[in-house]
């Protein structure tokens, strides 16, 4: 793989430096332990409606996101791993605490400045739902940057798309794609901006085993190569196993942690935690 | 099975109550439809039962009348009145007399009585009166000569009180000063109407030739109405002679007759609003169903059979029909009174009566409403059986569809028709038949371009886009493509402002094309310097053309005559030439003398081949007073739009035309020449003042007057097909609001990846415009074509230009972008609100 180049793209906004930052960052530090954090939260809780009807989604979660790190975060349904996926991807507001990505403080954002930082220095994968439907698969890629009006990094797209394969089908809609294919093209999409940060949420979801290995492996890749941050939540312990990390919720607390985790090491700490 | 229709029958009343916004903007669509049938409806029969009110006393106390043996006769002798009065069972006698009237009001000027009529009668005194007393207000009856009552609405529009002293002009005698005796009430004291009761003396020579009177009313005793009748009509053979109960019954069927009309117009528009309708209601539930796929497949495959589906989603067609059809007969009660006041608010006057809803506007607003829903909803329903149970395991089932290609090939084939229809229409002769072909011809390529819309919507509206959009960027293109994701929708969609803006710009080409031609005739065939004209109903008064041609500068002045006789067997109206012709209006002779002298006539070539008439023929004529007439042809002459069929001279004209009816259309005038024409024009004012209602224009002026009229004809269209676009654009605003519903993770999605609430407000306002222009577009192309076929086809009626109202044309293109985006609004604020979350939560 070629490693493609970190300079930008030519805008002026800060926001569009950052990728080049955090890729310089991650190269300097060299590896996964790095001590400046892509995404953290802070004391976070996420209180759903009121009185007798209350649900505590996140109990005060604090928790450190590194740069170039792969994270995934896991726990039984109703653990509040999506919750706190949302609410430091700036797609959900915190009831109480304090998130950032980077040095940004999301908590008291507007929607258009959340939308922004969204839009520049973050990267979705989702499970379903993640391509437009009447767009071409290189007009879905390039559509962070169409809608902010920037001209994508020519030869970083191009890296991008030969990486993950998808040279030959850049005109096909995403009817015509099968959901392996598909799923790649929202990955390439997530890459092709140099966001500072990815967040997966269970990006494989919906796809067979082949595919999930695939989709895994571009994440992976990512990171090892591109030092590259990524956050995922999932709940196949297959999946998690491609991560450097793995958090485990439960009731919307923090239980555990793991590093270089394994399939099996990780269904066996699942298993546990869904029998307590 | 009972129990099972009513389970299928509680999930079609749920999901209809699930979905508020959904059921109104759909049941909105059949309001908008029904309303306007109903309306039609209440409006015609408050008329016609007030109108029937006011004419039920018409003949009170009437046991026979007497009139002329025709409508535009001399009338009644007055011999023949002495004789009436010795007839067997006669008790009292009641001549009446009536003309059209001037009254002008307090400032000097006419009184504008709008579209009701400005008569003025004699008046019978209490004792000789047959029929109810005349209620006075105040003041007295008129019983000297220069007095006159009116009725209260006359004096108060007139801005009059009792007392005062004005003039009146009566056409065919000139202007009389009157006194203002006294007020009465009538009846028929609708807006506008004006009654100025004369001295019987004073309007017998006013309103008659001195030796006739327009009826008699007679009263009997002793004898039945029908015995009296035959005596009378045996006494007098050349008398029209009625009973009052025919008197009666005739007068309500004129009203009714009248009515009709009215009403037939107005229920035409209602049709073009249900048409209009049903495509929304088509989409609606199109749509809907398309949203509830999974749904009706997950019913499919708990086991409800394909007819259970199908019948339940007729269920729910049926409730929105029945809540829309009586909520639409409520805004047509609405909307019948709104009219009323419109139209009397310009003095049309119309009476003022309880609105009259019955039983069968009720019924057929039910019927429409019910029945156009139902059809509307049937494809859907039929293609919401099909869904296989599987479906609801699959993700983008709704988004696949079926293929167009049958569709477009028989959408080719209708187009193909209708071209060859209106080709052959356009090169035929002119005429009926002609305009028959193109009309089907129209028909069948309405249909052909219904059936290929789909089609032709993709590559029209990609053209469209790429102007539009690029300046948007990535938002321009997700528009676009929006706007062509299924094709089908956008063509329905668009197609109801098809229909709408087709007719608008068909309209408007036969107003340019007619404004255009009239232009082109005054242009060419006018020489006058000067022209006169006078109100419709009046005329220019006998006399005004004899006083300008002593004006000094004047060289010719030449009265046109309306003759009415009949000859071969039917009515014929021709024109009476008094003057030069030639000097005004230069003509082309193909055989015989220009002049006309004593019994001649002049025919153009068309008649004089219809009737095989050559220079020296013989024709034999009626005058309505039923005499009969030898004329001669001294000429013929080339077809010329501005002379009519046959021309004749003024002597024939008086002859048979009664002095109390005569009157001149227009009055040409020619300057001698070095006369300065602003002098003249001065000179001719002056001339005429006297006659009150006399208008001196130029050429351009009097072009300026026939636009005009024209211009408030197609006012009149338009403001109906106003209605029709309101539907359309309501159907916009349902398909963007139910596109929104359903692209809710997708525009999630857009917003979690960075789109920010302006841009997407911005892409559905940009989607709806090229849905907009599009229906535009082709409105306007098909608008055009058929407005300018059809003025072809009259080509020989005096359409003889065919002209396109470009600028209009671009207006309504611009009009129909910003129309969508105000139609987006709603819509697009609605999407703005999703939230990123709805992409991926939900799931």
């Amino acid at each position: 793989m070629n490693s493609p180049v970190t300079s930008t793209s030519g805008s002026t906004t800060t926001s569009s430096q950052q990728p080049a930052t955090a890729a310089a960052a991650g190269r300097a530090t060299a590896g996964a332990n790095s001590r400046i954090a892509a995404a953290r939260a802070v004391h976070v809780s996420k209180i759903y409606g009121s009185g007798g009807t209350q649900v505590r989604a996140l109990d005060d979660i604090s928790v450190d996101f590194a740069r170039g790190e792969f994270t995934a975060i896991m726990g039984p349904s109703g653990s509040g791993k999506s919750t706190l996926m949302h609410c430091l991807a700036g797609l959900d507001n915190a009831s109480a605490g304090s998130v950032t990505i980077g040095d940004t403080e999301l908590v008291g954002l507007s929607d258009k400045n959340m939308t922004k930082l969204r839009r520049d220095r973050i990267g979705f994968v989702f499970q379903s739902f993640n391509l437009v439907p009447t767009l071409t698969a290189i007009e879905n890629i390039t559509l962070p940057m169409d809608i902010a009006g920037r001209n994508p990094n020519q030869q970083w797209l191009d890296s991008v798309i030969d990486t993950l394969g998808l040279r030959d089908r850049l005109s096909h809609r995403p009817s015509e794609l099968s959901g392996g294919q598909q799923q790649r093209v929202a990955c390439a999409r997530a890459l092709a901006s140099q966001p500072e940060i990815i967040f997966g949420d269970e990006p494989t979801g919906n796809l067979d085993s082949r595919s999930s290995g695939e989709v895994m492996g571009i994440l992976r890749n990512s990171v090892t190569r591109l030092h590259q941050t990524v956050v995922i939540v999932t709940h196949d312990p297959r999946a998690a196993s491609y991560a450097d990390r793995v958090v485990f919720l439960a009731d919307g607390r923090i239980v555990d942690e793991m590093r270089a985790p394994t399939a099996d090491s990780v269904l066996d700490r699942m298993k546990n935690l869904e029998a307590v | 099975m009972a129990t099972s229709s009513a389970t299928m029958r509680k999930v079609s009343l749920r999901n209809l109550a699930a979905h508020k916004i959904r059921l109104a903007l759909t049941v909105l669509s059949v309001v908008l439809g029904t309303a306007f049938v109903a309306g039609s409806f209440v409006f015609t029969d408050t008329l016609s039962h007030t109108f029937h009110g006011i004419f039920a006393d018409v003949a009170k106390g009437v046991d026979v009348q007497a009139t002329g043996k025709q409508t535009d006769g001399s009338g009644v002798p007055l011999a023949d009145i002495e004789k009436i009065k010795t007839i067997a069972g006669v008790r009292a006698v009641d001549p009446q007399v009536e003309s059209q009237i001037v009254l002008l009001g307090s400032n000097g000027k006419p009184v504008q009585g709008g579209g009701a009529p400005s008569m003025g009668q004699s008046y019978s005194p209490p004792g000789q009166l047959i029929g109810d007393p005349y209620k006075f207000i105040s003041g007295t009856a008129p019983i000297q000569n220069g007095q006159i009552a009116l009725n209260k609405g006359a004096l108060k529009l007139a801005k009059l009180n009792v007392g005062d002293t004005t003039k009146v002009l009566v056409p065919s005698a000139g202007t009389v000063n009157v006194t203002i005796s006294g007020v009465y009430d009538t009846k028929s004291d609708t807006g506008g109407y004006i009654g100025a009761l004369f001295a019987r003396d004073q309007a017998l020579k006013l309103f008659t030739d001195g030796n006739h009177v327009g009826s008699v009313n007679v009263a009997g005793t002793g004898v039945s109405q029908d015995e009296l009748k035959a005596r009378i009509s045996q006494a007098l053979p050349d008398l029209t002679v009625k009973t009052g109960k025919q008197v009666t019954d005739e007068t309500q069927q004129d009203v009714s007759t009248a009515l009709k009309f009215v009403n037939y117009f107005l229920l035409a528009f209602g049709a073009i609003a249900l048409l209009v309708g049903t495509f929304i209601i088509y989409n609606t539930f199109s749509m809907i169903i398309a949203q509830r796929l999974r749904e009706l497949a997950l019913l499919r495959a708990v086991g409800a059979s394909r007819k259970q589906l199908s019948r339940s989603v007729l269920f729910e067609a049926v409730v929105v029909g029945l809540i829309g059809s009586i909520i639409g007969i409520a805004a047509g009660v609405g909307l019948a009174y709104g009219l009323r006041a419109l139209l009397n608010s310009f003095n049309v006057g119309l009476p003022n009566g309880t609105l009259q809803l019955s039983p069968r506007t009720v019924i057929v607003a039910m019927l429409v409403g019910v029945v156009v829903t139902v059809f509307s909803a049937y494809t859907p329903a039929r293609r919401a059986a099909k869904i296989p149970p599987v479906a609801a395991m699959r993700e983008e089932f709704a988004s696949a569809g079926t293929s167009l290609r049958r569709r477009t090939i028989l959408g080719a084939i209708f187009a193909l028709i209708g071209a060859a229809g209106l080709v052959g229409g356009a090169v035929s002769k002119a005429g009926g038949g002609a305009a028959g072909l193109v009309g089907l011809g129209a028909v069948a390529l309405i249909l052909g371009v219904l059936l290929g819309a789909p089609t032709l919507a993709r590559p029209i509206v990609a053209a469209l886009g790429a102007p539009l959009g690029r300046p948007f960027g990535s938002v321009g293109r997700l528009a676009r493509t929006n706007a062509v994701r299924n094709p089908r929708r956008t063509a329905a969609t668009a197609f109801a402002l098809t229909l709408g803006l087709m007719l608008v710009t068909a309209i408007a080409v036969f107003g340019s094309s007619a404004k255009k031609s009239i232009n082109g005739l005054v242009d060419n065939g006018v020489t006058a310097d000067y022209i006169l004209t006078g109100p419709d109903a009046i005329g220019v008064p006998v006399g005004a053309a004899a006083t300008v041609a002593k004006v000094e500068g004047v060289k010719t002045a030449v009265a046109l005559e309306p003759v009415r006789v009949k000859f071969n067997g039917s009515d014929q109206q021709g024109t009476g030439v008094d003057g030069s012709l030639a000097d005004v209006l230069p003509f082309a002779m193909l055989s015989g003398t220009q002049d006309l002298t004593g019994h001649d006539i002049l025919a153009s070539k068309d008649k004089a081949d219809q009737n095989g008439w050559k220079v020296g023929s013989t024709v034999v004529m009626t005058s309505p007073d039923g005499k009969a007439l030898n004329t001669r042809v001294a000429g013929i002459y080339a077809h010329n739009q501005l002379l009519g069929d046959w021309m004749t001279s003024s002597q024939l004209y008086r002859e048979v035309t009664p002095a109390n009816h005569r009157y001149d259309m227009v009055v040409l005038i020619r300057a001698q020449s070095g006369t300065d024409l602003s002098t003249l024009r001065t000179r001719l004012e002056q001339a005429t003042d006297s006659s009150l209602v006399v208008k001196v224009q130029d050429r351009e002026q009097f072009k300026g007057t026939q636009a005009s009229q024209i211009d408030n004809l197609l006012a009149i269209l338009y403001g109906l097909l106003a209605l029709a676009i309101v539907i359309a654009v309501l159907g916009i605003v349902n398909t963007l609001a139910l596109s929104v519903v359903e692209r809710r993770r997708e525009i999630g999605m857009l917003r979690a990846v960075g789109m920010l609430r302006p841009q997407v407000r911005r892409t559905i306002y940009l989607e709806s415009a090229l849905i907009a222009v599009f229906g535009a577009i082709v409105g306007l192309a098909l608008g055009l074509t058929f407005g300018a076929l059809f003025v072809r086809t009259l080509r020989d009626q005096g359409l003889d230009q065919i002209a396109i109202p470009y600028g209009q044309s671009v207006s309504m293109l611009v009009l129909s972008a910003v129309v969508g985006v105000l139609a987006a609004l709603w819509p697009a604020v609605r999407a703005a609100r999703i939230r990123p979350l709805e992409a991926i939560a939900d799931l």
